[in-house]
């Protein structure tokens, strides 16, 4: 099913299947419900407390950039953290090990701060109040409809697919009904973004995050320790499983199947850099910031809990596999001829967590899907607002009937939600193919945006046009090459080891025939004068100087920090 | 506007406060692989997050 589906927003590469999932028969006490119940409270409460700050569309849609610069940088990582991704991710450490690591380490730290320290200027700097906005701006109407369509329909489809996978989940390992988890979730989410907007999806995120760190690090430590430490863990699993590089060179010597550049480029620059350099729901929460230099450093900041997060989320997959091996009394569950990876997480916790805690760590699991619901509806209905409503259905109206339409598209988003999560249950394969186009239509944006942000020479034919031929590129080669029997619809010319492989060279041969044609068509239309491009373009905006603040408040030197950072982790467990 | 602080101590603080509880008072609670008293650690840890987050809050930043 969804195997390592919308390769933009990758960290979702959930492939829940429902047949032969057993479910690991976690049984709830009533404490562990109370804590659950004290959760929403609180969720809701904070909704409701936040009403009273929301008086404008912006207040609504953009946060009146107010907030402080702690709040979005735990907010950006948060939005992203779906529950998908928790188990999703520590499926993949059980399945490939600590390579899985590199969809933090390489495929997002780079790109955080690439677009917080070059990127942000031209974001915050500008009149726009979301990304498809800069691009209007920027280039022209054309580009701004596409990028704001497609935006606007890959959210809801998201979020759909995240509440699909959670509906199952809790269906599976809970016995709870599919509709009613569902419908619980989606209705209070919704109530606390109907609240409080932005600012209350933000601040709800910034719960999460902690309650998803508090939660998970104890599992995280007592697997490690069950099974004999790092070193114990590796005297138990093939070495292949402990090393992140060092099995990269060739594909056919580790179990992704993916070879050092096209892990590099394809994972490293193509998908990163287009995931958090382009998409509105992350730079949403920067622009969401109190001040240029606050939004500069989200990213940066928001790098650090990033990069460990593969130890709360990865580790305790690798250590589940050393632990099912130690004859302790604790198993994988079969699925097929192999191991069900996805059960991972819910049978340690089972396993490790009693009565109580156990409550922390299921809250925990649903704050991490709230928390990227919010993120969606969110952006959702920001784009559909200020983008598709205001852009072209009805220009010039008074601020409060923008504010009334973000409120209904609020409940709007959050219904189409639902309603994808039920196609999702019921038409697997339509849902298959929507990610694979998705996958296309993001896999050359980086390249419009890099050009547009830093070549002042770039036109909107040229964007526009260079947009479409790198999403033509992706189906192309999809089409000419087969992994795992997916693609070569047109003629099998090349075989790949892996679908992942096959997706990180989709994405490099995109994003480069995207980033040609741009700079072709660019050269023969005619460019946009200096003066429309003040702010928007390298060369025509001030860059901003932080002077008289320590150090550690500006964006260089906190980089640098998370380069070294980064550097070290990656020798650690080359 | 509110201040996120406010809300998160309180939250963990009274999570901390039903965990620690049950450690207490039900330390016969525990998970199959563990023998170590999850709950009062998890609560101990929780109430002292929480506390740290009231603490910051009251401090006019």
């Amino acid at each position: 099913m969804f195997a390592f589906p919308v390769p933009a927003r990758y960290t979702h590469f959930f492939h829940f299947n429902r047949e032969g999932f057993r479910g690991s028969e976690v049984k709830l006490a009533p404490v562990d419900y109370l804590i659950l119940a004290i959760y929403f409270g609180f969720v809701l409460g904070i909704g409701w407390r936040l009403r009273k700050s929301v008086e404008s569309s912006r207040d609504f849609l953009t946060a009146g950039r107010s907030v402080p610069v702690w709040i979005t940088s735990l907010a950006f990582l948060a939005a992203n953290l779906g529950a998908q991704e928790v188990i999703g991710m520590s499926a993949s450490g059980a399945k490939y090990g600590i390579m899985t690591a590199h969809f933090y380490w390489i495929g997002a730290v780079p790109a955080m701060l690439f677009v917080g320290v070059f990127m942000m200027p031209f974001y915050y700097g500008s009149r726009a109040r979301s990304v498809p906005e800069y691009l209007k701006l920027r280039f022209d109407e054309k580009t701004r409809g596409l990028n704001a369509l497609t935006f606007a329909v890959m959210t809801v489809f998201s979020s759909g697919i995240s509440m699909y996978a959670l509906g199952l989940l809790l269906q599976l390992v809970l016995g709870w009904s599919f509709t009613a988890s569902v419908l619980l979730s989606a209705a209070i989410v919704l109530i606390y973004t109907f609240l409080g907007g932005l600012t209350s999806a933000i601040y709800n995120e910034v719960l999460q995050f902690f309650l998803i760190v508090l939660g998970f690090t104890p599992l995280a430590i007592m697997s490690v320790v069950k099974a004999g430490g790092w070193p114990g863990i590796e005297s138990r699993l093939p070495p292949v499983m402990t090393h992140s590089w060092k099995y990269m060179g060739d594909a056919s010597q580790n179990p992704m199947g993916v070879e050092v550049f096209s892990m590099v480029a394809g994972l490293g620059f193509v998908l990163s850099f287009g995931y958090w350099c382009t998409d509105f729901l992350v730079i949403q929460r920067a622009m969401a910031a109190d001040s240029m230099s606050a939004a500069r450093r989200t990213p940066l900041i928001a790098a650090f809990p990033k990069m460990m997060m593969p130890f709360i989320v990865i580790v305790p997959g690798i250590a589940a596999l050393a632990i099912a091996k130690m004859n302790v009394g604790y198993a994988l569950p079969l699925k097929g001829d192999g191991y069900d990876y996805d059960q991972a997480f819910t049978t340690l916790m089972s396993h490790f967590y009693p009565s109580g805690m156990l409550g922390v760590g299921l809250t925990a699991l649903m704050a991490s899907f709230m928390s990227g619901m919010a993120g969606n509806v969110t952006a959702f209905n920001t784009v559909f607002t200020y983008d598709i409503y205001q852009g072209y259905i009805h220009k010039g109206a008074p601020d409060a009937h923008y504010l009334k339409v973000g409120r209904i598209t609020t409940v709007v988003g959050t219904a189409l939600s639902v309603m994808t999560a039920y196609v999702a249950q019921h038409f697997n394969n339509i849902m298959d193919f929507l990610q694979l186009v998705f996958g296309f239509v993001n896999a050359p944006l980086f390249a419009t945006f890099l050009l547009g942000m830093f070549w002042r020479r770039t036109t909107g034919h040229g964007a526009f046009t260079g947009l479409l031929t790198g999403t033509g590129a992706a189906a192309l080669t999809h089409g000419l090459t087969v992994a795992e029997h997916k693609g070569g619809w047109i003629a099998p010319l090349h075989q790949f080891p892996s679908t992942m492989a096959q997706n990180f060279w989709i994405a490099i041969f995109a994003w480069t025939s995207c980033f040609v044609v741009t700079i072709l068509v660019s050269l023969v239309t005619k460019p946009r004068p200096a003066e429309e491009l003040q702010g928007l373009v390298y060369g025509l905006t001030k860059v901003p100087r932080d002077t008289g603040v320590s150090w550690y408040r500006k964006p260089a030197p906190v980089a640098v920090l998370v380069i070294a950072t980064l550097l070290l982790l990656n020798l650690w467990f080359r | 506007m509110l201040d996120l602080r406010t809300p998160t101590g309180w939250f963990f603080t009274l999570l901390g406060l039903i965990l620690a509880a049950l450690g207490v008072f039900a330390p016969g609670m525990r998970a199959s692989l563990t023998d170590a008293n999850v709950n009062l650690y998890c609560g101990v840890v929780m109430l002292m997050f929480g506390g740290v987050m009231l603490l910051l809050a009251r401090k006019p930043s």
